[in-house]
This record gives structure tokens, sequence and C-alpha cells, in this order.
């Protein structure tokens, strides 16, 4: 299992801080994310998002083909800035 | 188009207009830059900079006061007694507008009064009056008596607090209440000539325009740009900027205890969506602001609603000091815009003597019955920041900030600063970028006058690996700090860098001016600009081995969180950017690239 933790808006739509799924890649885990929490959530993150692997940015590891194994924790926020 | 310039002496109570016409702009565009022009010109770099022959600037920009989106910032720029280099500190609110709405582009301060006074600017009227009665008063307590005073319920206004007015050198200069020209200790500039506060009441409506319907649609669609923004248009208003707590704490670079770590666990309680849930009342954005960011909170028992804090103060006055809970963040926020302090120098400098306490360089005993200095000690920030503002007992010891407290215990290296300067809220272990801004900025230990943050973990213009330490990093790096010094230039707000960039600012500035530039003319402006402030640290002596960090950043590897083991890779990055700089290897500038710049006759 993937431990999820979902931020500022994604945690409001999601009704949850963390869930808990069982993807092996990055973006089958968004999709079971979007299965679960339905259409807000998607379009939330249709501008952008941010998206960890174990505190790592997926752009700088394989994208949306990233291997996700048992244990990883995947961080999510919706776009976000400030300073 | 031309700027008016207006001088107060207090020294000798005169009061003079100077005019700077078109060529001066094309050069410095106005604000931080024309007030930049002015302190190599007429300010030596070397003097004390609590003496009567520093001055005292307060420059709003070109587009302050217009309808261009955020356009109500000003910055005060001046030598820092804290640095002993260039100060340009920046506050949004609404003084800067105001002051442009009275018909004055620049306030330059110069001399010394003899006793306390404020300046009251209404219009052309210009008056030097005695503030004896509100020396010692707190920022609420200041304004609603100089409000009363002057009669007028607009009247907006920039002063100090008992901080400044102690000369602490970590003080701000405060406006509309809880806005802060917060860093480089401006305050205590301001205290040293007596100034308790300027006054301005403007009557002569915006700065019009060159080419008023270019202007008028360049702002509209800049505005609407800023509207759809995810950033600008969603996530700021929603959460103000403290929504960054979780991320940079995901992201393994919240610093915490002193920058002794780099993630803390209980984060998420001091965070924007914990501050949304629990204290949020309102926002409350700035002059001419379409994005919102600030927070009006509830601070209960004491005061109804109390402004801030923003995300660099909820990480100061927590995961820095070890504290998670968010209420005395909201209240330490509180203090030190009543006292006038800045608030990351203020809590950096407390993190500094909870780690000296720590290690046992300041004993048990010196303090005597004030509360001890311990990491999560909730009572210390409540505590100290009244002693530090007045140099009462141990925070006598901590009100000229962290750099002369861990040097008066012999350990300098304890100092979290760069020249000086307190370091903001992200270890520059992980964003490299940042930590060679850290290191280079004409100010000192600052984040926003070159925010890599931006592209190294939130993805603006885009996405830039943090440990990413390339020789094309360092040229964002340098972009950064050229682009943001135009924007600060133009007294616009740096927060529209999320969603606007080069071309947009060309767009606005063509239409206001009613010029031609190109972007590679206006980013050359910021290039400018840069190096004459760098010019004048140069005569002030500043010298290479300021460009740097606390020992600990460059040699102590992170020790938990996904960057473990990291540490900040200065030794490499700075010489690349002494050379995309054009620089000589010491860090001075060439003659030639002084020349190439226009700005020889600074040599």
């Amino acid at each position: 299992m993937v431990r999820v933790k979902l931020f500022a808006t994604l945690a409001q739509i999601a009704g949850r801080r963390e869930v808990e799924v069982e993807a092996t890649s990055t973006s089958q885990l968004l999709q079971r994310l979007y299965e679960l929490f339905g259409e807000p959530f998607r379009k939330e993150l249709e501008q952008g998002m941010i998206m960890l692997v174990n505190g790592h940015d997926v752009e700088h590891l394989r994208g949306m083909e990233t291997p996700l194994q048992d244990g990883d924790t995947v961080s999510l926020f919706p776009p976000a800035g400030g300073g | 188009m031309e700027a008016r310039v207006l001088r107060v002496n207090l020294s000798d109570g005169s009061t003079r207009v100077e005019v700077y016409g078109e060529e001066v702009l094309r050069h410095y565009v106005g604000g931080r830059g024309l007030a930049a022009y002015l302190m190599a010109k007429e300010v030596d770099p070397k003097v004390d900079p609590l003496s009567p022959e520093n001055k005292l600037i307060f420059a709003p920009g070109p587009l302050s006061g217009t309808s261009a989106p955020t356009g109500g910032r000003y910055n005060v720029v001046t030598k820092s007694p804290l640095t002993g280099f260039i100060a340009f500190a920046n506050s949004g609110g609404h003084f800067g507008a105001e002051l442009k709405h009275a018909g004055w582009d620049l306030l330059v301060v110069e001399g010394k009064a003899e006793k306390p006074v404020y300046i009251y600017v209404n219009d052309d009227a210009v008056e030097i009056r005695d503030a004896s009665h509100l020396w010692g008063k707190l920022s609420s307590e200041t304004e609603e008596a100089l409000r009363e005073e002057v009669g007028v319920e607009k009247a907006k206004m920039a002063f100090i607090g008992p901080a400044g007015e102690n000369l602490s050198l970590i003080a701000a200069v405060m406006n509309d209440r809880a806005r802060a020209a917060g860093r480089c200790g401006v305050g205590a500039v301001m205290g040293s000539k007596n100034l308790k506060a300027v006054v301005v009441v403007g009557g002569k409506g915006a700065p019009r325009a060159a080419d008023r319907e270019r202007f008028m649609q360049a702002v509209r669609e800049k505005v609407n740009k800023l509207r759809n923004d995810p950033v600008a248009g969603g996530g700021a208003p929603k959460y103000g900027t403290a929504v960054l707590v979780n991320i940079i704490n995901e992201n393994g670079l919240y610093p915490y205890r002193n920058f002794q770590e780099s993630v803390f666990e209980r984060a998420h309680e001091q965070s924007g969506e914990a501050m949304a849930a629990k204290y949020l009342i309102r926002n409350k954005p700035c002059f001419a602001c379409p994005i919102g960011c600030s927070r009006v909170n509830r601070l209960f028992y004491l005061e109804d609603e109390v402004e801030g804090p923003e995300y660099e103060t909820v990480w100061a006055f927590g995961s820095d000091l070890g504290i998670a809970d968010l209420h005395t963040i909201i209240l330490a926020n509180h203090l030190c815009n009543e006292l006038g302090f800045d608030t990351i120098s203020a809590g950096t400098t407390l993190a500094c003597a909870m780690e000296l306490y720590e290690k046992g360089y300041i004993k048990r005993e010196e303090l005597g019955e004030e509360p001890p200095l311990l990491f999560g000690n909730t009572e210390v920030p409540i505590y100290y920041l009244p002693k530090m503002a007045r140099r009462e007992g141990f925070g006598a010891r901590m009100a000229d900030g962290s750099y002369r407290l861990a040097s008066a215990y012999g350990h300098p290296e304890l100092s979290m600063s760069s020249k000086k300067l307190e370091l903001p809220a992200y270890d520059p272990r992980v964003a490299q970028g940042l930590g060679l801004q850290y290191a280079t900025c004409n100010r000192g230990g600052d984040h926003i006058k070159g925010y890599m943050i931006s592209p190294e973990i939130l993805g603006y213009p885009r996405k830039f690996d943090p440990q990413d330490d390339s020789e094309a990093k360092v040229a964002m790096v340098k972009e950064f700090q050229d682009t943001t010094t135009l924007v600060d230039s133009m007294g616009m707000c740096i927060f529209t860098m999320f969603g606007l960039w080069i071309d947009d600012y060309r767009d606005l500035l063509n239409a206001f001016f009613g010029w031609n530039l190109s972007s590679e003319e206006y980013l050359r402006i910021g290039e400018r600009i840069w190096n004459l402030e760098r010019a004048f640290n140069l005569k002030a002596g500043l010298t290479r081995a300021d460009d740097t960090l606390p020992r600990r950043l460059l040699e102590e590897p992170i020790p938990s969180g996904p960057h473990r083991g990291s540490v900040c890779r200065l030794d490499k990055t700075l010489p690349i950017y002494y050379r995309l700089r054009g620089w000589n290897e010491d860090g001075t500038i060439p003659d030639s690239k002084m020349e190439e710049l226009g700005i020889g006759w600074y040599r």
C-alpha cells in the first residue's frame, strides 16, 4: 500500500488528509484518487500540481511513470505559491 | 515623464523639491532603482548608518498608486546598520500609493531631529511636527493618535515602534498598522533620526500614464492573467502565504531548531490550512491587489482580530524555535507588529539564543528569573520580544540580531545569517539556487529578491530540480535577481511573478511611460540597479568573503529527511555566478562592466 498525504483544497475535497491506495506507478495512483474522490478532485489538479514521492518531486524522478512500492509516501498539492 | 522628489532635512527643518527627468528614469525606472542612484550619488558608503549623514528614502515606484495590479508597494532604502551594506526593505498596504497620490515619487529624509518629530505631508504642504508625546507608543497607539491629530480619516502612515526608537538593529519600519518594511534594521535608521512617523494625505489622485488607453488595456490584460492564474488567483487568496508550510516541509527544507534539522514533524499544525480552519476571519488585500494573500486572524482572549502571520513568520516563531502551537505564533507576530520588529530576524535571533543555551554557552544563571531559552518553550517569544524592544534584561543581548548575540558568546557560526542578515524559512542545503541567492543578495541573507523557491519547489516559471547546481541554475538566479529588481523598482509586488513575467512588466512600463523598450532592455535596467547596489557595497567594504553562508549549511550534512546528507554547494555555484555577472574572480566589478551598464561614473 502507498500512503498518500493530501493538502490544501485536495484534503477538503477528499474530506480527509490521508489515504492508502494500491498503485505501482504515479499515473496509476492518480487514477485511483480520481476514482475515489471524483471530478472536483480531478479538476483541482487540471492546472498543475506538486507531487512528491518520499519527498522528491516526480518531475525530477520519472514523472507520471515513476514506480511506486509498498510503504512509499506520496504528498500531493494543488498549484500553490507564497513567500 | 519625470520623478518628483521631496527632501526633508530634519537637522535644519528645511524641505526641498527636486525633479528627475526622463534620462534618469530610463536608466533606473524609479522606486528602489532611483533610490539606489541617489544613495550612490549622495551617501558615503562608509557612513555610520545611525549617524545624521545617512539618508532614509521612502521609495514607491512609478506604478505605485496606479491601477496596475499590486501597485501599492514601496521600498525603504538606506544604509543598513545591521549589515553595513545597502538596505532595501519592501512593504505593501496603502502608504506607498498615498505618497504617490500626494504627488511624490520619493521622500528623502536627511539629517537628524533634535527631539522626536513626525513629518506631515498633505500634497505640497509639508510640515515637521513634534512627536515627543508619541515616543514609546506601540504601532496601533501611534496610528490612532496620529489619525486623530491630523484629523483626516484616510491619512496613511509609516512609523516605528519601540524597537526602532531604541535602535534595535532588527527594527522594522511599519505602515498601515501591521505591514512592515522589515529587513535590515531600517527602523533603527528612522529611530536614529528621531523620526517617529511619516503621515501622508494625498489628494492629487492616481499618477497619469503617458499613454492612458494603452496603459488601461495593459492593466486589464495583466489583472485577468493574475485572476486566472492557479496560484495568484487561487492558492494564495485561499490559504495565504502559509500554504507553503506543508509544501516546504514535505520537500524536506523547512528548517527546524535553528537549521539543525530541516523537517518538522508537527508542521501541519502551523500550516495555512490549519490557520484557515482555526483562526482566519478574512483576507485583507493591499492597494490595487487582485491577489489578496494577507490574513486577518483571531487572537483569542486579547484582541478580536489581528493581521498576519505570513509564512516566514510562522516558521520563524514556529519550527525554527521548535514550537508547533499556532496561537503562540499569531501572538508573537502581533507583538512584532506592535513593537516594530522584523519577524524573520527576531525569530531567528531567538532560535540562535536557544541553540547557544542548549549548547551551554548561555548559562542558566545568566537569565536569573527570566524564562529558560529552551527549544519548544512558548513563553520565550512572548516574554522576550518586549524585552528586546526595550533593551531590558536578557532581551538587551538579543536586540541587535543573531550575529552580534552569537559573536558575544564567541560562536558567530551559530548565527544563521548572511552578511549578518538572518536567513529565512528554506534550507539552502536543499535549494541550491536559493543558497546562492542568500549568499549574493545585496541586502544580505534574503530570499525574496531572487525567489528561487518558485522554480526549485513550486514550478514557476518551470520546475527546476532544487539540487541542480549547474550553470543553467546559476543563470536563473541571475535572471530572477534582475527581474525582481525591476519589479521592485516599478512599485509592484513580487508575488505577481507567479503569473506574470518580463514581457508583462515591459507592457505595463512602456504604456505608462510612453516608451518602446524591449524586455531585454528592461532586464538590463534590473541588472544595472543590481550592479550599482553591489558597487555601493564594495565601496562600503564588501569582499568575496562576505558572499557566504553559515558554516553549518556549507559543511554539516542535513541529518534527516528526503535530502539527508546534503550540503549547500556554494563553492561550486559562486564562481559561476561571478562569471555570469561579468565580475572578477574576487567578486569585484571590472571597470568595463560598469561602463557597459552605464554606471562608469560610480567607479
